[in-house]
């Protein structure tokens, strides 16, 4: 069966103790949030992912997919967000092939929640879950302890206070569409530019009932980089180098083989 | 379930502990780093000492605002007939604790020789400054700056105890190791040769020759707006202080908020 | 008991502005290179230093200290020969690449030191260590050579400068100084003398020293070439081999080496030169570190 693999934990556990530092793991330091308006859900998020006091991506995708109608929003360790949708995103699918039904959004919750509390908060994803099934809207928080939260508007991340801010001051019952687009963003932009380990761009994401999901990447820039005033382009000649080898593309030839292919190349399609 | 699970990895038998490195005494209570970052470089007859304005901790902004070059011997607040400049980063009460005292011996130095302290001068005190507190030591790295006796720019850079050096260059703070190889490129033009002067090691390496005064202010500008890029503690305004015979001129840029 | 009335019969305020001594210190018109540091709050402060600044026992400590080096220095029939690198850094970081490691102590000697001019008067110091420890030690050791010179009429020997600051280390022994540092000058008393004194309290008389954290590749190369009846061109060429060697194999030595001739009628500068010609005219006109190849 799947797994984690644990042959160096022990290897590490004592390095550790013995004062050598553990690799650092790329977090999305984050602020993410989920906001349930009259006909759908809607949620954001920024797009800077940070090592220690380092913008690692300026333009990370925060936004992950689960199914056609349910998405997620992750903050924590970027790699146990992605990995760890991907496999609800598989299992759900799974799920909703062997029973012939849309899959719904507590079942992707409830996954999730029983996922992260067998690893007992070591796989860091703190996620938004959020969709539209035959039930009706749904909106979750998971802590990468497994607990959960169902509530009309939700946020995480270490921008969470102050997307929450914003949410506790402007949020009203029976938002429409636009404004509940307005106010996420809203709430994200005050992470932006009031959290540390949030910043660059705003992405949204609108789940609504009897129409296609629209992810809305980049929704917002409101921090592009200015032009630089000089010109930082070397004249050719100007790095030392010790020896020169040129590789020409007839050199390369010989490691590449061309092979024609016969028939449709359509038949590698899944979904033809 | 399988065997995996079957010796549990987080029992404490196997003979050692998760304890962090003892770490003596009371970090948390003496020091916080309050981020940003400082940069100066000199000219033939002038010299900058630039710094961002935001003021951190954690992840949090305490303020947009809060300057970290200061004027040094000036008359009253507004710092008029001032002559040295100082950045301080790292700790922010320290740094000021330290502007404040190194302001008070060169004003002393004045009322009493009737004349201004020099810059060399200035340099050497704010060492023993440093270094009294050797075994408490202020959490700052300080950049001086001002011009010498034959009117060129001078920059003294300083660690935490007070060992100096005369420098073209330096970048000080949170963001110096973003900043600091873009300096030794493009101001000492460090690995940088003259194409077509020779063949493998009789390559000729290109000689940093003063900069105009415009060209130094561009480089500020492009350092800060890419360490703002890549560091999070950096950001919201640039204050750039320029000296020259004629006095100290303040020009202030917006950085990106975020 | 008596402690605990003191402890609360202090006036709140006492400390809230600068203390008269304090005061004074400030509007003396020298400034003192005193004796008297500011101590931190805590019943430990050795500890409480060694947790903020000390790199080693403490990779994430605060503040990170300028250090590291490779300095050597020795006698031969022309004098004495005192070679650095000039690398400072301050844990991975290099803080420095043009760091004057040799300090000239004594007379707070003014002068130029531009290659191949005429001997400056003086001893000479080394640097290895805390980079602040010896600017400031050997600076307060200039001033103690300069009131000993006016006081007797005569120039310190470098034994008497040496002992000077022996004692001192000695007294802050366990305070956590770090410093490695050499005295070399020649005087009509002793001729010719080396001394080398640390942090420790240690202060040894030698012919040859090398000190840093690239002192046994510095050693290797000079043990294996030393004689006592160099030339002065062979004494300068095996000072700058000794401490190219010692940049070459330590990561924390490198940037220019600055070399230095002590003679009877004073110090002699002989270059502060980029390493890196000097390594490829070694390779290259000699056929020393052949192990570097430029082959693909």
């Amino acid at each position: 069966m799947g797994g984690f693999d644990f042959s160096n934990y022990n290897r590490n556990a004592a390095l550790h103790a013995k004062g050598a530092p553990l690799p650092k793991a790329t977090s999305t330091g984050t602020t993410i949030v989920g906001c349930i308006y009259d006909n759908g859900v809607v949620i954001a998020a920024d797009t800077r992912a940070t090592s220690g006091p380092i913008v690692a991506d300026k333009n990370c995708e925060k936004l992950h997919y689960i199914a056609p109608k349910i998405w997620c929003a992750g903050a924590g360790t970027a790699a146990d967000t992605e990995f760890t949708t991907a496999l609800i995103s598989s299992n759900i699918e799974l799920h909703s092939l062997s029973t012939g039904r849309p899959p719904r959004v507590i079942t992707c919750m409830t996954m999730l929640k029983q996922h992260l509390f067998r690893y007992q908060g070591h796989i860091g994803a703190y996620l938004v879950v959020a969709g539209v099934d035959p039930t009706g809207v749904g909106l979750y928080t998971v802590h990468a302890h497994g607990s959960t939260d169902k509530l009309p508007y939700v946020t995480m991340g270490s921008g969470s206070l102050a997307a929450m801010s914003v949410f506790e001051s402007t949020w009203k019952p029976n938002l429409n569409k636009e404004e509940a687009i307005a106010l996420a963003s809203e709430a994200i932009k005050a992470g932006i530019f009031n959290d540390l380990g949030s910043g660059s761009n705003v992405d949204v994401c609108v789940i609504e009932k009897d129409k296609p999901t629209q992810l809305l990447r980049n929704f917002e820039k409101p921090n592009e980089r200015g032009r630089k005033e000089r010109d930082y382009r070397f004249p050719k000649g100007t790095t030392a180098y010790l020896n020169e080898k040129v590789f020409t593309k007839e050199d390369l030839r010989k490691y590449v083989t061309v092979e024609e292919i016969s028939g449709d190349p359509n038949l590698m399609e899944v979904d033809p | 379930m399988t065997s995996l699970l079957s010796h549990n990895p987080h029992t404490n038998s196997i003979g050692y502990s998760f304890a962090q490195p003892t770490n003596a005494g009371n970090t948390e209570h003496s020091y916080t780093d309050n981020g940003g970052s400082v940069l100066g470089i000199t000219g033939k007859d002038f010299a900058v000492l630039a710094g961002d304005t935001r003021s951190t901790s954690g992840y949090n902004i305490n303020s947009r605002y809060v300057p970290k070059v200061f004027k040094i011997g000036g008359e009253d607040e507004t710092g008029k007939d001032a002559h040295i400049l100082l950045s301080v980063v790292g700790f922010a009460a320290d740094g000021l604790a330290l502007k404040e005292r190194l302001d008070a011996v060169v004003k002393m130095y004045k009322y009493q020789h009737g004349k201004p302290m020099g810059v060399r001068a200035c340099a050497q005190r704010l060492s023993t400054i440093l270094y009294q507190k050797r075994f408490f030591p202020y959490y700052v790295q300080a950049i001086l700056a001002g011009l010498d006796e034959e009117g060129k720019g001078a920059l003294y850079g300083y660690d935490p105890v007070g060992s100096y050096e005369r420098e073209q260059c330096r970048s000080a703070g949170a963001a110096s190791s973003l900043i600091m190889p873009f300096l030794d490129n493009q101001v000492n033009l460090k690995n940088q040769y003259i194409p077509g002067s020779g063949e493998g090691h009789a390559l000729a390496a290109r000689k940093p020759e003063p900069m105009s005064r415009e060209t130094v202010e561009q480089l500020v500008r492009d350092a800060f707006t890419s360490a703002v890029e890549r560091h999070i503690e950096v950001g919201d305004g640039l204050q750039m202080l320029v000296i020259t015979a004629n006095g100290i001129e303040e020009i202030y840029h917006p950085l990106k908020k975020d | 008991m008596d402690q605990l009335v003191r402890q609360y019969t202090k006036s709140p305020h006492q400390n809230e502005f600068y203390s008269e001594q304090e005061q004074h210190d400030l509007t003396e018109s020298l400034p003192p290179l005193s004796l008297k540091f500011a101590l931190p709050p805590v019943a430990n402060h050795s500890a409480f230093l060694r947790a903020m600044t000390d790199d080693h026992s403490n990779p994430n400590c605060p503040i990170k200290l300028a250090h590291g080096t490779t300095t050597l220095a020795f006698r031969f029939q022309g004098g004495i020969i005192v070679c650095t690198d000039s690398r400072a850094t301050a844990g991975n970081w290099i803080a420095s690449q043009t760091v004057k490691k040799v300090i000239p102590v004594s007379r707070l000697s003014r002068a130029e030191d531009k290659p191949g001019s005429a001997p400056v008067p003086g001893l000479l110091g080394t640097m290895a260590g805390g980079a602040a420890d010896c600017q400031y030690w050997l600076r307060y050791l200039s001033q103690q050579c300069t009131l000993h010179e006016i006081r007797h009429k005569r120039r310190i020997t470098v034994a008497a400068a040496s002992k000077i600051l022996a004692n001192l280390t000695y007294a802050y022994k366990g305070y956590g100084l770090s410093m490695g540092t050499m005295l070399a000058g020649v005087t009509p008393q002793e001729g010719p003398a080396l001394y080398y004194i640390d942090s420790d309290g240690t202060r040894l008389p030698g012919n040859l020293f090398c000190v840093g954290s690239g002192q046994t590749f510095a050693y290797g190369v000079l043990d294996a070439n030393y004689r006592y009846d160099l030339t002065e061109e062979e004494a300068l060429e095996l000072g700058r081999r000794s401490i190219l060697a010692a940049m070459h194999r330590d990561a924390y030595s490198g940037g220019f080496i600055n070399l230095y001739h002590v003679k009877e009628e004073g110090w002699v500068h002989h270059g502060f030169d980029d390493m890196n010609p000097i390594f490829w005219k070694t390779k290259l006109e000699k056929g020393e570190f052949s192990n570097v190849t430029s082959a693909l």
